[in-house]
């Protein structure tokens, strides 16, 4: 019981983070608790008593000399580091009065979470195009070929998909007061 | 007339103005927490996040300086122009509540849907 390591994977989508606390948040009333993110969909867990934690996910990339004190301010305020992945920062808040806490107080502030998100996946535009490009102009009669212009399209789907999901969450965002 | 390197800045969202109130005398982004909190008289609760968004920010628009560190926390405190914005604000905001008080039948009407 104490303190054994439990490996989990399941997988979230970048735009599935707020699916993602609530999973790590039902894992602690398990009395499975967050220890590292070793792979992306991969989840180390410490077996131990239940625990009312409140898990939220933030996005930076951030230069190494700036991470100490972000996660300083972070730990401050009551919010434990538990993980890190791709820029993902896994925290968790133990609760104590019932009231589940934000990382986030504004709308501002929660938007330009997603923006950095965004910004991430646009870089990657240009590998995308290129990587369309050859696949189409690749000769298409060998079975290589069919499967290199499978993966480039199912790749490109779900970059479009990532940035509508993305755009979606940012505009409803701003919608909400 | 406002000048416009400053009206660029405003209005300042509720967060910014108290974090800049906050940062007149240097403070690390813990202690704007609870300042911010306090001044607001529990109006606004600022979340660690939002505080370090918007102290990347407004560094990156010289409002505010990193003045030092203590430990692991970087001190920052308001620049001149930071002020300037501050005094800025403070002064739309002035503009603001006379708006409301001059207009005698206005506030009357305001202040009787309340009731």
């Amino acid at each position: 019981m104490t303190n054994e390591i439990v490996t989990k994977t399941k997988w979230f989508w970048a735009w599935q983070d707020e699916k993602e606390e609530i999973w790590l948040t039902e894992m602690a009333h398990q009395g499975l608790h967050l220890d590292n993110v070793p792979f992306p969909g991969r989840y180390q867990f410490k077996s131990g008593e239940p625990a009312d934690y409140v898990y939220r996910l933030d996005y930076q990339s951030l230069k190494t000399k700036d991470k100490v004190s972000y996660l300083q301010l972070f730990a401050d305020a009551g919010w434990e580091n538990v993980g890190e992945m791709g820029g993902w920062m896994y925290f968790r808040y133990k609760v104590t009065n019932g009231e589940a806490p934000e990382i986030y107080s504004d709308r501002e502030s929660k938007i330009g979470k997603y923006q950095r998100v965004m910004l991430y996946l646009i870089i990657f535009l240009p590998i995308m195009i290129l990587l369309m490009n050859n696949a189409t102009s690749a000769d298409g009669y060998g079975l290589f070929s069919k499967i290199l212009q499978g993966l480039a399209a199912l790749l490109m789907l779900l970059y479009s998909f990532a940035m509508i999901q993305l755009i979606i969450r940012i505009s409803k965002l701003k919608k909400t007061n | 007339m406002e000048d416009k390197s400053i009206s660029k800045h405003l209005p300042l969202t509720e967060a910014t103005y108290y974090i800049l109130l906050a940062l007149v005398t240097p403070k690390h982004g813990y202690a704007v927490m609870q300042e911010a909190e306090e001044i607001s008289q529990g109006t606004l609760r600022l979340a660690p996040g939002t505080i370090y968004g918007a102290f990347t920010s407004l560094e990156k628009n010289k409002l505010i300086s990193m003045v030092g560190t203590e430990g692991r926390r970087k001190i920052f405190q308001v620049t001149e122009t930071g002020i300037r914005v501050l005094l800025g604000q403070i002064q739309r905001m002035e503009i603001m509540l006379q708006s409301a008080g001059n207009n005698f039948d206005l506030w009357q009407q305001v202040t009787a849907e309340e009731e």
